[in-house]
């Protein structure tokens, strides 16, 4: 960090500027955080949690003290933060099946070290997922501290009587910040840049919310509506962010003259500020066709020939191999009320990428 | 890496008993020469003695001059002599083709200087070699048929091919079609001629590779047959299609190109099994068939410029700053970066059609970022 050019002073402040650079990156939890995630979380167990269950999650997942303790006091929130890592590892994963970089653990760990567009995309993913599986908690029960949405304009005793609840994304937004620990932005251009990938995931879940109605008049009749707000599907959230990470804009550090504090400005060209909703990123991608440690490769990655094989194994061509597949087929109705299918074996050719 | 192996590919062996002794002399003599790479048939088609008028008076002397045949193929040669012309035509449309498909890539089939074409790079079995082989093979079948149609060589006519089965029954079958048989034949005769004179080893890597080449020809020529299709012509009353005339027709040496590119993305990699056959390397994938291409070595890397390999490297090749594929500037480059520079070009512009009947334009010259790689 320090060559030997520098007077002392300098040197600690880059040491403390290194440690806060450090303490953020182990801020954010997941699929950013350091958590190695050999295993995929289930989905939410039916029964509901024991008392002092959520004590032992806690300690087994790695958080910071401060999200400890946040933990401790909530008994709903360890399962919501399973739930979220497996929302947003599954939603990455669809949304890149077709990339080079598939979203996979592996190089993980150097990818999250620098600020490519992958790292934004992670960002906001995992920010996004946690958004949403907190308001979902909140909505169904599993939360003690908060409840159904409550914002004026919709009348919550007779939303109760009827048995609708709103996701309650206020709280969930509010909770989002207490835990990701964001109240001051340093000056660093890596936080910037993490807090504004981070308020996009945010804002690209609050742009999903929409005013469900359900009419219950005489006879079925819209004469009397009740009215919540509902998250759209997080697949919607997934593909909103996949198209903000085809848009990302490169940034660079700029003081603002006015008032004196750095912010984030695009290439030269633009020399407006990037949007809010835009992710940001400052380093440009490296190709991720071969293993290196930021990727394993796609050196065996199953494409389809005349499409994604292309572009997918980097001009390494693709082996082919027949393969068995069991579908059913034959489906039945049976009086009453189930289906009946048979199982057909049918043969296909799958195509997989060369290594070298 | 000079020595008798080289020697025999060449032939030099093969001729009389005479020569044997004054191998040893001529090695000196033709140290340089030898030094190069193997000469393939397809310096034909960068030999500026390919004039037809030249086959008329004194052919034979001029057969044993032509570069890069082997001593089966020179003896063809004599035989067919008005043949010649037109596979060096077929071999120059091969290396036309091969340069389009590859334009795009690391590796983009430039040939090296007149003597050798492509340089080491065919003494690697990998698989730009078997698209090469292939390709060749192809564009001599190409030529040759055509040839044979428009009546330029002695020993063939016109398509003698049986009327397809799928012909709808009140269409005439008739016409003159390229000769295919003919052309398949010829080229399988000719260029198969140089790997079928090789003996080599049971087991030994020269054997895999002529059993590499002779599939991969075979290939080549498939991919030929089978885009061959019915092209037909309406000649009934006033030009209507009360009366239509089918015959066979080669399809257009760019879709055999596309398909034989196919096949290079999907080519099996195979190894010699203990007993002296090719078996694929990876047993679970599908076996290859006749229609596919085979190689026995993984390509080189052609990043960088290696004369032991053959590669060329990429510096100075022009990229594409905005593409994801081979071309754009981060696969084509290597990661090494790339030079930005404007260059001025020059093209057509308003173009004006005029009475009768030609088209005039103009030149705009417009200058646009060039991107090259380090």
């Amino acid at each position: 960090i320090c060559v030997g050019v520098l007077p002392r002073t300098a040197c600690i402040l880059r040491i403390i500027a290194l440690c806060i650079l450090l303490s953020h990156a182990a801020a954010y939890f997941g699929l950013t955080g350091r958590e190695p995630l050999v295993f995929l979380p289930g989905p939410f167990s039916n029964d509901a949690p024991t008392g002092k269950a959520h004590l032992k999650q806690c300690e087994q997942m790695t958080l910071t003290r401060r999200q400890k303790r946040l933990c401790r006091r909530e008994p709903g929130l360890a399962e919501t933060l399973r739930e979220s890592v497996r929302l947003s590892l599954l939603e990455c994963r669809y949304q890149f099946r077709n990339e080079r970089w598939n979203c996979s653990l592996d190089g993980r760990g150097s990818l999250l070290k620098k600020a490519f567009k992958e790292t934004a995309f992670l960002l906001a993913v995992s920010s996004a997922a946690l958004t949403h599986a907190l308001a979902k908690a909140c909505s169904s029960g599993r939360m003690e501290r908060c409840t159904c949405d409550d914002s004026p304009g919709i009348q919550h005793r007779e939303a109760w009587q009827w048995g609708v609840c709103g996701d309650n994304l206020k709280y969930s937004t509010k909770f989002l910040k207490k835990f990701l620990g964001q109240k001051r932005v340093s000056k660093d251009l890596r936080a910037q840049m993490e807090a504004h990938n981070i308020n996009v995931g945010t804002r690209a879940v609050k742009s999903g919310l929409k005013t469900t109605c359900k009419c219950h008049g005489v006879s079925g009749s819209c004469a009397v509506r009740t009215c919540w707000k509902q998250l759209s599907p997080f697949h919607d959230t997934g593909r909103l962010l996949k198209y903000r990470y085809d848009t990302a804009v490169k940034v660079l550090s700029v003081t603002n003259a006015a008032t004196g504090e750095t912010e984030l400005a695009g290439p030269r060209r633009h020399s407006q500020s990037p949007r809010t909703t835009d992710l940001v990123y400052l380093e440009d991608s490296p190709s991720f066709c071969r293993p290196s440690r930021y990727s394993p490769g796609t050196g065996g990655r199953s494409c389809a020939k005349d499409t994604s094989c292309q572009s997918l194994c980097c001009g390494r061509g693709y082996n082919t191999a027949m393969h068995l597949t069991s579908l059913s087929c034959h489906c039945q109705v049976r009086w009453c009320c189930h289906v009946e299918c048979q199982t057909c074996v049918r043969e296909e050719e799958r195509y997989t990428c060369k290594n070298a | 890496q000079t020595g008798v192996n080289d020697l025999v590919d060449v032939g030099w062996v093969r001729h009389d008993t005479d020569d044997h002794i004054s191998l040893k002399t001529c090695l000196d003599v033709f140290q340089d020469f030898m030094s190069k790479k193997r000469c393939l048939f397809r310096s034909l088609a960068m030999n500026p003695l390919l004039i037809p008028e030249a086959y008329i008076i004194g052919a034979q002397p001029l057969c044993s001059q032509l570069v890069g045949l082997s001593p089966g193929q020179k003896k063809l040669c004599q035989l067919y002599q008005d043949h010649m012309q037109y596979i060096g035509e077929g071999a120059k449309t091969g290396i036309r083709e091969c340069q389009y498909q590859f334009r795009h890539r690391r590796w983009n089939c430039s040939t090296v200087d007149n003597s050798s074409v492509f340089g080491r790079v065919m003494q690697i079995g990998s698989r730009e070699t078997a698209f090469m082989y292939a390709i060749s093979a192809a564009g001599v079948v190409n030529a040759v048929s055509r040839a044979c149609r428009e009546g330029e060589l002695n020993s063939c006519g016109c398509s003698r091919a049986a009327r397809p089965k799928d012909l709808p029954r009140d269409w005439l079958w008739g016409g003159c079609g390229d000769n295919l048989d003919y052309g398949c034949r010829f080229s399988k005769q000719f260029v198969d001629a140089r790997e079928r004179e090789k003996t080599p080893l049971k087991g030994s890597y020269e054997s895999a590779r002529k059993m590499m080449n002779l599939h991969n020809n075979e290939a080549g020529r498939r991919a030929v047959l089978e885009l061959a299709h019915a092209s037909c012509k309406c000649h009934g009353v006033s030009g209507s299609c009360s009366l239509k005339t089918c015959w066979l027709q080669l399809a257009d040496f760019r879709k055999v190109g596309d398909l034989l590119k196919e096949k290079y993305d999907s080519a099996a990699a195979m190894k010699l099994n203990s007993r002296g056959r090719m078996v694929q390397m990876h047993s679970k994938f599908n076996a290859p068939t006749g229609d596919d291409l085979v190689y026995i070595d993984p390509s080189p890397d052609y990043c960088l410029k290696n004369q032991s390999t053959g590669s060329l490297g990429t510096v100075g090749r022009l990229c594409n700053k905005t593409s994801e594929g081979m071309d754009g500037c981060e696969l084509m480059c290597c990661g090494r970066g790339y030079d930005q520079f404007k260059a001025e070009i020059v093209e057509r512009c308003h173009c004006k059609f005029h009475w009768c009947c030609y088209v005039k334009c103009k030149r705009c010259s417009k200058t646009v970022d060039q991107f090259v790689c380090k």
